[in-house]
Protein backbone atom coordinates (compact mmCIF):
# COMPACT_ATOMS: atom_id res chain seq x y z
CA UNK A 1 0.00 0.00 0.00
CA UNK A 2 2.87 2.07 0.77
CA UNK A 3 4.08 1.91 -2.90
CA UNK A 4 0.59 2.81 -3.83
CA UNK A 5 -0.32 5.53 -2.37
CA UNK A 6 3.54 7.22 -3.44
CA UNK A 7 2.88 6.55 -6.66
CA UNK A 8 -0.20 8.34 -6.42
CA UNK A 9 1.34 11.12 -4.64
CA UNK A 10 4.07 11.44 -7.34
CA UNK A 11 1.14 11.14 -10.14
CA UNK A 12 -0.70 14.10 -8.53
CA UNK A 13 2.03 16.32 -8.55
CA UNK A 14 3.41 15.14 -11.93
CA UNK A 15 -0.42 16.16 -13.24
CA UNK A 16 -1.04 18.90 -11.36
CA UNK A 17 1.78 21.21 -12.84
CA UNK A 18 1.91 24.87 -12.84
CA UNK A 19 1.04 27.03 -15.96
CA UNK A 20 4.26 27.74 -16.68
CA UNK A 21 5.12 24.18 -17.68
CA UNK A 22 2.49 24.09 -20.13
CA UNK A 23 3.74 26.66 -22.15
CA UNK A 24 6.68 24.78 -23.35
CA UNK A 25 4.21 22.13 -24.79
CA UNK A 26 5.30 23.44 -28.64
CA UNK A 27 8.65 23.48 -27.93
CA UNK A 28 8.65 19.51 -27.21
CA UNK A 29 6.13 18.73 -29.45
CA UNK A 30 8.58 17.85 -32.22
CA UNK A 31 11.65 15.40 -31.62
CA UNK A 32 14.24 16.59 -30.98
CA UNK A 33 13.63 18.81 -27.79
CA UNK A 34 15.61 21.60 -26.92
CA UNK A 35 18.64 21.72 -24.86
CA UNK A 36 18.92 20.75 -21.96
CA UNK A 37 17.04 17.44 -22.98
CA UNK A 38 19.23 15.04 -24.56
CA UNK A 39 18.55 11.48 -25.96
CA UNK A 40 18.46 9.22 -23.58
CA UNK A 41 20.30 6.54 -26.18
CA UNK A 42 23.23 8.89 -26.31
CA UNK A 43 23.73 8.81 -22.63
CA UNK A 44 23.34 4.89 -21.76
CA UNK A 45 23.59 2.11 -23.89
CA UNK A 46 19.79 1.75 -25.02
CA UNK A 47 18.38 1.29 -28.39
CA UNK A 48 17.34 4.18 -30.17
CA UNK A 49 14.09 3.53 -29.78
CA UNK A 50 12.12 1.54 -27.33
CA UNK A 51 9.27 -0.83 -28.23
CA UNK A 52 6.49 0.49 -26.18
CA UNK A 53 7.77 3.61 -25.38
CA UNK A 54 9.63 5.17 -27.83
CA UNK A 55 12.60 7.61 -28.61
CA UNK A 56 13.33 8.96 -25.37
CA UNK A 57 15.05 12.01 -24.08
CA UNK A 58 15.59 13.70 -20.71
CA UNK A 59 17.48 16.84 -18.65
CA UNK A 60 19.94 14.68 -17.44
CA UNK A 61 19.70 17.35 -14.30
CA UNK A 62 16.30 16.21 -13.23
CA UNK A 63 16.91 12.25 -13.65
CA UNK A 64 16.03 9.91 -11.99
CA UNK A 65 12.58 10.75 -11.99
CA UNK A 66 12.60 12.48 -15.26
CA UNK A 67 10.81 14.08 -17.21
CA UNK A 68 11.34 11.23 -19.80
CA UNK A 69 9.82 12.65 -23.56
CA UNK A 70 8.58 9.78 -25.27
CA UNK A 71 8.38 10.13 -29.31
CA UNK A 72 7.00 8.27 -31.97
CA UNK A 73 8.67 7.29 -35.41
CA UNK A 74 7.52 10.27 -37.05
CA UNK A 75 8.98 12.52 -33.98
CA UNK A 76 5.71 13.06 -32.32
CA UNK A 77 5.74 13.91 -28.69
CA UNK A 78 3.27 10.70 -27.57
CA UNK A 79 4.38 10.48 -23.31
CA UNK A 80 6.26 12.17 -20.73
CA UNK A 81 7.51 9.58 -18.36
CA UNK A 82 8.80 9.33 -15.01
CA UNK A 83 10.41 7.19 -13.67
CA UNK A 84 10.88 6.44 -9.13
CA UNK A 85 12.83 4.09 -7.92
CA UNK A 86 10.84 1.29 -5.61
CA UNK A 87 13.36 2.49 -3.17
CA UNK A 88 12.80 6.15 -3.24
CA UNK A 89 8.88 5.53 -2.43
CA UNK A 90 8.86 5.98 1.32
CA UNK A 91 7.69 8.67 3.74
CA UNK A 92 11.27 10.08 3.57
CA UNK A 93 11.48 10.68 0.41
CA UNK A 94 9.09 13.16 -2.36
CA UNK A 95 9.27 14.33 -5.56
CA UNK A 96 7.82 18.13 -5.86
CA UNK A 97 7.45 20.32 -9.05
CA UNK A 98 8.10 18.06 -11.80
CA UNK A 99 7.98 19.68 -15.09
CA UNK A 100 5.59 18.46 -17.56
CA UNK A 101 6.30 20.42 -20.63
CA UNK A 102 4.22 18.01 -23.03
CA UNK A 103 0.48 20.09 -22.57
CA UNK A 104 -2.37 18.03 -22.74
CA UNK A 105 -2.78 14.83 -21.08
CA UNK A 106 -5.58 12.15 -22.44
CA UNK A 107 -5.03 9.19 -20.00
CA UNK A 108 -2.18 8.24 -17.82
CA UNK A 109 -0.73 4.35 -17.34
CA UNK A 110 1.64 3.27 -14.12
CA UNK A 111 3.52 -0.04 -14.43
CA UNK A 112 6.44 -1.29 -12.52
CA UNK A 113 9.64 -1.45 -14.37
CA UNK A 114 12.82 -3.63 -13.54
CA UNK A 115 15.43 -1.43 -14.59
CA UNK A 116 17.68 -0.72 -17.53
CA UNK A 117 20.38 1.31 -18.38
CA UNK A 118 20.07 5.01 -16.51
CA UNK A 119 17.83 3.85 -13.61
CA UNK A 120 18.96 0.25 -12.59
CA UNK A 121 17.28 -0.66 -10.03
CA UNK A 122 13.13 -1.67 -9.82
CA UNK A 123 11.33 1.59 -10.24
CA UNK A 124 7.70 2.66 -11.37
CA UNK A 125 7.31 4.33 -14.80
CA UNK A 126 4.65 7.01 -14.64
CA UNK A 127 3.43 7.80 -18.13
CA UNK A 128 1.27 10.75 -19.21
CA UNK A 129 -0.14 9.97 -22.34
CA UNK A 130 -0.29 13.27 -25.01
CA UNK A 131 -2.24 10.58 -27.33
CA UNK A 132 -5.34 8.36 -27.22
CA UNK A 133 -4.94 5.16 -26.80
CA UNK A 134 -5.68 4.31 -29.82
CA UNK A 135 -2.52 5.65 -30.85
CA UNK A 136 -0.28 4.34 -28.37
CA UNK A 137 0.04 1.70 -31.34
CA UNK A 138 2.42 4.08 -32.80
CA UNK A 139 5.52 3.49 -30.64
CA UNK A 140 4.48 -0.51 -30.20
CA UNK A 141 7.49 -1.48 -32.72
CA UNK B 1 35.55 3.37 -16.57
CA UNK B 2 32.80 4.33 -14.40
CA UNK B 3 30.70 7.04 -16.02
CA UNK B 4 28.23 8.29 -13.16
CA UNK B 5 25.20 10.67 -14.33
CA UNK B 6 24.23 12.40 -10.97
CA UNK B 7 24.35 9.14 -8.58
CA UNK B 8 22.04 7.46 -10.49
CA UNK B 9 22.80 7.25 -14.12
CA UNK B 10 25.76 4.83 -14.78
CA UNK B 11 26.86 2.93 -17.29
CA UNK B 12 30.00 1.08 -16.95
CA UNK B 13 31.97 -0.12 -19.27
CA UNK B 14 35.20 -2.54 -18.71
CA UNK B 15 38.57 -1.76 -20.77
CA UNK B 16 38.99 -4.43 -23.69
CA UNK B 17 41.64 -6.22 -22.18
CA UNK B 18 40.00 -7.39 -19.57
CA UNK B 19 37.74 -9.31 -21.70
CA UNK B 20 40.05 -10.57 -23.81
CA UNK B 21 40.76 -14.01 -22.99
CA UNK B 22 37.02 -14.54 -22.90
CA UNK B 23 35.79 -14.00 -26.09
CA UNK B 24 36.95 -17.00 -28.01
CA UNK B 25 35.72 -19.47 -30.62
CA UNK B 26 34.51 -22.86 -28.93
CA UNK B 27 37.05 -25.29 -31.24
CA UNK B 28 34.87 -28.19 -33.03
CA UNK B 29 36.56 -31.57 -32.18
CA UNK B 30 38.51 -30.97 -29.40
CA UNK B 31 38.20 -33.10 -25.91
CA UNK B 32 36.17 -30.90 -23.82
CA UNK B 33 33.96 -31.18 -26.72
CA UNK B 34 33.77 -34.81 -26.25
CA UNK B 35 33.80 -34.64 -22.72
CA UNK B 36 30.27 -32.38 -22.50
CA UNK B 37 28.42 -34.44 -24.66
CA UNK B 38 28.92 -37.53 -22.48
CA UNK B 39 29.21 -35.64 -19.19
CA UNK B 40 26.69 -37.24 -16.44
CA UNK B 41 24.14 -37.21 -14.79
CA UNK B 42 21.94 -34.29 -16.28
CA UNK B 43 23.75 -32.57 -19.15
CA UNK B 44 20.79 -30.92 -21.43
CA UNK B 45 23.07 -28.73 -23.08
CA UNK B 46 23.76 -30.59 -26.22
CA UNK B 47 25.23 -28.26 -28.72
CA UNK B 48 28.92 -27.41 -27.84
CA UNK B 49 27.63 -23.65 -27.34
CA UNK B 50 25.86 -23.58 -24.74
CA UNK B 51 22.87 -20.43 -25.36
CA UNK B 52 21.21 -18.30 -23.01
CA UNK B 53 19.36 -16.05 -23.89
CA UNK B 54 18.42 -12.11 -21.93
CA UNK B 55 14.81 -11.84 -21.90
CA UNK B 56 12.21 -9.57 -20.85
CA UNK B 57 8.84 -8.97 -20.98
CA UNK B 58 7.67 -6.13 -23.77
CA UNK B 59 6.96 -3.47 -20.75
CA UNK B 60 10.53 -4.28 -18.69
CA UNK B 61 8.32 -5.50 -16.00
CA UNK B 62 10.10 -8.90 -15.64
CA UNK B 63 13.34 -9.82 -17.01
CA UNK B 64 15.96 -13.05 -16.64
CA UNK B 65 18.34 -15.13 -18.03
CA UNK B 66 16.70 -18.51 -19.92
CA UNK B 67 17.92 -20.84 -18.91
CA UNK B 68 19.13 -19.50 -15.60
CA UNK B 69 20.94 -22.83 -14.88
CA UNK B 70 23.10 -24.11 -16.46
CA UNK B 71 25.45 -27.47 -16.75
CA UNK B 72 28.64 -27.57 -19.45
CA UNK B 73 32.08 -29.44 -19.76
CA UNK B 74 35.26 -28.03 -19.11
CA UNK B 75 36.35 -26.05 -22.13
CA UNK B 76 32.39 -25.27 -23.41
CA UNK B 77 31.50 -22.22 -24.80
CA UNK B 78 28.67 -20.27 -23.16
CA UNK B 79 26.46 -17.65 -25.72
CA UNK B 80 24.35 -15.02 -24.24
CA UNK B 81 22.36 -13.39 -26.71
CA UNK B 82 19.98 -10.33 -25.69
CA UNK B 83 16.53 -11.21 -27.32
CA UNK B 84 15.07 -8.31 -25.37
CA UNK B 85 13.74 -5.83 -27.62
CA UNK B 86 13.59 -2.56 -25.52
CA UNK B 87 16.26 -2.97 -23.12
CA UNK B 88 20.49 -3.83 -22.84
CA UNK B 89 21.55 -6.45 -20.53
CA UNK B 90 25.19 -7.69 -18.99
CA UNK B 91 26.43 -11.03 -18.40
CA UNK B 92 28.70 -10.05 -15.48
CA UNK B 93 30.77 -12.79 -12.82
CA UNK B 94 30.39 -12.48 -9.02
CA UNK B 95 33.57 -10.57 -8.62
CA UNK B 96 35.86 -8.36 -6.86
CA UNK B 97 37.20 -6.91 -10.33
CA UNK B 98 33.02 -6.18 -11.36
CA UNK B 99 32.32 -3.58 -9.44
CA UNK B 100 33.77 -4.88 -5.93
CA UNK B 101 31.09 -7.41 -6.24
CA UNK B 102 31.79 -11.14 -3.80
CA UNK B 103 33.61 -13.54 -5.96
CA UNK B 104 31.04 -16.70 -6.84
CA UNK B 105 33.31 -18.10 -9.50
CA UNK B 106 36.21 -20.81 -8.54
CA UNK B 107 39.11 -20.30 -7.57
CA UNK B 108 41.88 -19.65 -10.67
CA UNK B 109 38.99 -18.55 -12.93
CA UNK B 110 38.74 -15.15 -15.02
CA UNK B 111 35.97 -13.06 -14.54
CA UNK B 112 34.04 -12.39 -16.91
CA UNK B 113 31.63 -9.32 -17.92
CA UNK B 114 29.88 -8.92 -21.54
CA UNK B 115 29.59 -4.82 -21.02
CA UNK B 116 25.72 -3.62 -22.12
CA UNK B 117 24.67 -5.55 -25.04
CA UNK B 118 22.18 -4.31 -26.97
CA UNK B 119 19.44 -6.25 -28.34
CA UNK B 120 20.55 -8.83 -31.00
CA UNK B 121 24.14 -8.64 -29.54
CA UNK B 122 25.94 -11.42 -27.79
CA UNK B 123 29.39 -12.32 -26.09
CA UNK B 124 30.80 -15.77 -25.22
CA UNK B 125 33.13 -16.83 -22.58
CA UNK B 126 34.21 -20.49 -22.45
CA UNK B 127 35.33 -21.61 -19.31
CA UNK B 128 37.73 -24.29 -18.17
CA UNK B 129 37.93 -24.60 -14.48
CA UNK B 130 35.25 -26.90 -12.77
CA UNK B 131 33.52 -25.25 -10.09
CA UNK B 132 30.14 -22.95 -10.24
CA UNK B 133 29.89 -19.95 -11.70
CA UNK B 134 27.36 -17.08 -10.54
CA UNK B 135 26.60 -14.17 -12.99
CA UNK B 136 24.66 -11.41 -12.78
CA UNK B 137 23.03 -8.22 -15.24
CA UNK B 138 24.30 -5.11 -13.95
CA UNK B 139 21.09 -2.87 -14.33
CA UNK B 140 18.60 -5.56 -13.36
CA UNK B 141 20.86 -7.79 -10.38
CA UNK B 142 18.42 -6.22 -7.93
CA UNK B 143 15.47 -7.60 -10.11
CA UNK B 144 17.05 -11.00 -9.69
CA UNK B 145 18.08 -11.20 -13.01
CA UNK B 146 20.67 -13.83 -11.97
CA UNK B 147 22.74 -17.18 -13.36
CA UNK B 148 24.33 -19.76 -12.65
CA UNK B 149 26.71 -22.07 -14.22
CA UNK B 150 28.08 -25.45 -13.59
CA UNK B 151 31.29 -26.62 -15.18
CA UNK B 152 31.51 -30.05 -14.24
CA UNK B 153 33.97 -33.02 -15.38
CA UNK B 154 32.12 -36.20 -16.46
CA UNK B 155 30.57 -37.56 -12.89
CA UNK B 156 31.86 -34.99 -11.08
CA UNK B 157 29.21 -33.64 -8.95
CA UNK B 158 30.31 -32.64 -5.57
CA UNK B 159 30.00 -28.89 -5.92
CA UNK B 160 29.52 -26.70 -2.89
CA UNK B 161 27.35 -23.81 -2.91
CA UNK B 162 28.56 -20.32 -1.90
CA UNK B 163 27.96 -19.25 1.97
CA UNK B 164 24.95 -16.88 1.92
CA UNK B 165 25.29 -13.31 3.75
CA UNK B 166 27.36 -11.56 0.72
CA UNK B 167 24.17 -10.99 -1.18
CA UNK B 168 20.58 -9.56 -0.47
CA UNK B 169 18.84 -12.72 0.17
CA UNK B 170 16.64 -11.41 -2.82
CA UNK B 171 19.32 -12.07 -5.33
CA UNK B 172 20.49 -15.45 -3.77
CA UNK B 173 17.39 -17.17 -3.97
CA UNK B 174 17.03 -16.48 -7.72
CA UNK B 175 19.62 -18.93 -8.00
CA UNK B 176 18.80 -22.11 -9.36
CA UNK B 177 20.13 -25.14 -6.86
CA UNK B 178 23.07 -27.02 -7.64
CA UNK B 179 21.33 -29.89 -7.29
CA UNK B 180 18.66 -28.71 -10.33
CA UNK B 181 21.11 -27.73 -12.37
CA UNK B 182 23.30 -31.18 -11.82
CA UNK B 183 19.66 -33.19 -12.19
CA UNK B 184 18.37 -31.54 -15.39
CA UNK B 185 21.60 -29.86 -17.02
CA UNK B 186 19.39 -26.23 -17.89
CA UNK B 187 17.39 -24.78 -15.39
CA UNK B 188 15.01 -22.54 -17.17
CA UNK B 189 12.73 -19.16 -15.91
CA UNK B 190 9.15 -20.31 -15.93
CA UNK B 191 7.50 -17.27 -17.55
Amino acid sequence: MTRFFATIAALSVAVAMPALAQADAGAVAKAPPPAPYQQVSKLVKLPDFLPGIGELFVDPATLPAGPFLAYDHDGKLVSTIYMIPIKDMNADKKFDNLLQPGGDVDHVDIYFNAGHPGVEEPHEHIVLWHVPVADEASVEK
Amino acid sequence: MNISFFGMFRLRTKPASRNRMLRRSFLWGSGSLAAALSLSPGLAIGGPVAEIAMAGRPDGSKVWFDPYGVLIAPGQTVRWTNHDKANSHTATAYAPENDDHPRRIPEGAKPFNSDYLLPGESFEVTLEIPGVYDYFCIPHEMSGMVGRIIVAKPGETDFKDYPRGDLDDMVINGFPSIADILARGSVQVKE
